[in-house]
């Protein structure tokens, strides 16, 4: 310590907030989380008398090793994927779609609609339900688009709260009215005679494509229109955007209905692709997890595409594992977690430690004082709640 | 005719209570600017602690106790998130919801379907109760339906809006950094009335398996969570159109129940949507009003939601 009277210059530890945070840090800080997140299941697992080392291999084994486990992977994250997207298109207006879970149901509604009581041609049937799948989820998003854009009702809780009314809904139809009588299946519709082609025998089908075309598409129109453009101005700085002449409620309600239509064209990909038939569980809380994607990508629909992946292969694993002791429920609570962490740590990657020379000045008779002193004296101290 | 109006407004009570001690939380939290969606997980932990204390210990006020602890402990985890690491509350409020319901589904699978063994009693208020229609219904509850219904109202009006104290909370939601430069403890405030305000979500948690529906099931709490940060926002962040505002989602509730009853021939599950699409009725009620000191009188806490960062920092 420099005891000289006058002035001296000291190293300090500072939080400094980034300008420009890398795309590196990121990744990083994401992965960060979710790696946290999963230590933390470890642990609570291992004091729940589980071994976690062993399941943990073995839902990786299950999932990434063999060919069955991938291609339930690849079918899991078709659904994640759109969801995501959906969210992800809200997050570029701060616009909350919590609702996906909800439009992924209307989605399989119509589609199954069109399915159960329209005759055709497999192809131009599978066109149709596409664009039914479309409108069924515009249609559940819809109201609370228009209560958000023209008089700024709160999306997050309207959305939500349709979500439970889907559920009714489908179920009600699949219970009742729409029911396999045929079948000795209780609670699912009869099987919808159009299919998405498959990959020669296996589960896989062409509809894996959708979401990959929807997201590069998204990133185009985003990078490179100037409909991108302003919606990325309005999601900025809102104010700025309205100043500047942007119709900033048409850019509201458009992406909403956007967003609605990709979750609902979820729904029909899984009705014609995969489960066939309408229920009430056709989701596995896909809408809920679409949202942890797109935090995860932090809004980028290239992003949505890795961490989609990421996430079926969590979800995957929660499925393998369910007869060793976890469940959905108990993967939804994980993703709870990841998805506290990944804002947590979003916050960290805003800040960056930096060693600064501070100027302390000393005060006459201060000569003798200790370091801690000094530095109370001459500048701000740093304080522990800046970061993390 | 008279005891299904009587049997309505007990069941409207009943299921009002719930919404009413969970949105009167979220109401201190969301006035000192912490918005917290995670409520809905809140409440399911809290629906689950307490039925899991009372199969350990059959006394409805362990239960309560324990459900308490598990929503001061939520609330300190959401805090510590929200308030000292400044995370976005809309993320992390949504992990909340999903940790919780998510959780509770997974610890409560072997608890499916028992009925509770310790419930709370009703009590009976002598004279009020004998008032026809009403009296029954409205004062013949358990404490916990007073406590929401009759003491927590007015105490939070009376301490947010008559007190220093409430003022300083109130300061702390509408301009902090104004807030922190007259000497108040941001932090502290935000922190204090988070975790008030899970504890309280916690106890209408509690209320459903001890009391509303004795017993558990996966998703008990179907969405009340949700639809109290919603009535919250409809009676424009005070208490008393609030709890208003709970009675008369308990009331469409019990609505279903009537018609169920009664055979009005109405499928159950399109009465099970009322009470949500109910509340996106009542969330759309503001938009009725063009006047403007209206407006005004319902806008949210200006700084709600949005993490506070001294300048400079």
């Amino acid at each position: 310590m420099n005891a000289a009277r006058g002035s001296s210059q000291q190293n300090v530890w500072r939080f400094r907030r980034r300008t420009d945070v890398p795309l590196w840090l990121n990744i990083l800080i994401r992965l960060f989380a979710v790696a946290l997140a999963l230590v933390l299941v470890s642990v609570i697992l291992q004091l729940g008398g589980l071994q976690p080392i062993a399941l943990g291999k073995k839902a990786l084994v299950q999932t990434l090793a063999t060919s069955y486990g991938l291609q339930q992977t690849a079918i899991l994250a078709t659904p994640l994927i759109m969801t995501g997207l959906a969210v992800a298109l809200g997050m570029k207006m701060r616009l909350w779609n919590i609702g996906t879970d909800g439009q992924l149901y209307l989605g399989a509604f119509a589609a199954t609609a069109v399915g159960l009581f329209v005759q055709g041609p497999t192809w131009i049937m599978l066109v149709l339900m596409f664009i039914a799948g479309a409108l069924g989820g515009i249609l559940w998003i819809l109201i609370p688009a228009i209560l958000r854009a023209y008089w700024n009702v709160n999306e997050i809780i309207t959305t939500l709260l349709l979500n439970f009314v889907a559920v009714l809904l489908v179920s009600h139809f699949a219970i009742g009215p729409w029911r396999d009588t045929g079948a000795a299946i209780l609670s699912a519709t009869r099987r919808i005679p159009y299919e998405i082609p498959a990959f020669g025998t296996s589960y896989l089908h062409i509809g894996l494509f959708i979401p990959l075309i929807i997201a590069v598409l998204l990133a185009i129109v985003m990078r490179n229109t100037q409909w991108g453009y302003e919606v990325r101005v309005i999601g900025s700085n809102r104010g700025a955007a309205e100043f500047t002449g942007m119709p900033v409620l048409r850019h509201i309600l458009i992406i909403m209905l956007l967003s609605g239509a990709i979750a609902g064209i979820s729904g029909m990909i899984i009705i014609a692709g995969t489960s066939h038939r309408l229920s009430g569980t056709i989701s596995n809380s896909y809408g809920y997890m679409g949202i942890i994607v797109a935090a995860l990508a932090n809004g980028s629909p290239l992003g949505v595409l890795v961490s989609g992946i990421l996430l079926a292969i969590l979800l995957n694993a929660g499925i393998v594992l369910q007869t060793s002791g976890l469940s959905v429920s108990a993967m939804l609570a994980i993703n709870g977690v990841i998805l506290i962490f990944a804002a947590v740590g979003e916050v960290a990657t805003q800040y960056r430690l930096v060693r600064e020379r501070v100027e302390v000045r000393l005060q006459p008779g201060m000569a003798e004082t200790s370091n801690a002193q000094v530095v109370q004296a001459g500048t701000v101290p740093p304080e522990k709640e800046r970061t993390e | 005719m008279i005891n299904v109006l009587s049997g309505v407004l007990a069941a409207a009570i009943a299921s009002g209570t719930v919404i009413a001690l969970a949105a009167l939380g979220e109401l201190l939290a969301e006035r000192s600017g912490v918005q917290n969606l995670g409520l809905e997980g809140v409440m399911a932990m809290g629906a689950l602690t307490a039925i899991a204390a009372v199969r350990w210990h059959p006394d409805p006020y362990f239960g309560l106790l324990a459900a308490i602890l598990v929503g001061l402990l939520l609330g300190i985890v959401y805090a510590t998130a929200t308030v000292i690491f400044r995370a976005n509350q809309v993320l992390c409020g949504l992990g909340l919801a999903f940790f919780g319901t998510g959780l509770s589904g997974r610890l409560g699978a072997p608890l499916s379907g028992f009925p509770s063994p310790a419930t709370f009693q009703p009590v009976r208020i002598p004279l009020l109760a004998d008032i026809p229609i009403i009296g029954n219904a409205v004062f013949n509850q358990p404490l916990l339906v007073y406590f929401a219904f009759f003491v927590l109202p007015p105490v939070i009006s009376f301490v947010i809006h008559q007190t220093r104290h409430g003022m300083q909370v109130r300061s702390v939601g509408e301009n902090p950094g104004a807030a922190d430069a007259c000497g108040i403890s941001v932090t502290k405030i935000r922190l204090l009335y988070t975790c008030i305000g899970c504890m309280l979500a916690a106890i209408g948690g509690a209320y459903i398996t001890l009391a509303f529906t004795p017993s558990w099931i996966e998703g008990i709490t179907a969405g009340r969570g949700w639809i109290a940060i919603a009535l919250v926002i409809f009676g424009a962040w005070r208490p008393l159109p609030v709890v208003l505002g709970a009675l008369l989602f308990g009331a469409v509730t019990s609505l279903g129940f009537v018609a169920q009853l009664q055979g009005w021939g109405i499928p159950s599950s399109f009465l099970a949507m009322m009470p949500y699409l109910g509340t996106i009725l009542l969330m759309a009620i503001p938009i009725l009003f063009r006047s403007r000191a209206l407006r005004k009188l319902s806008a949210s806490p200006a700084a709600l939601g949005i993490p506070y960062i001294r300048e400079g920092m």
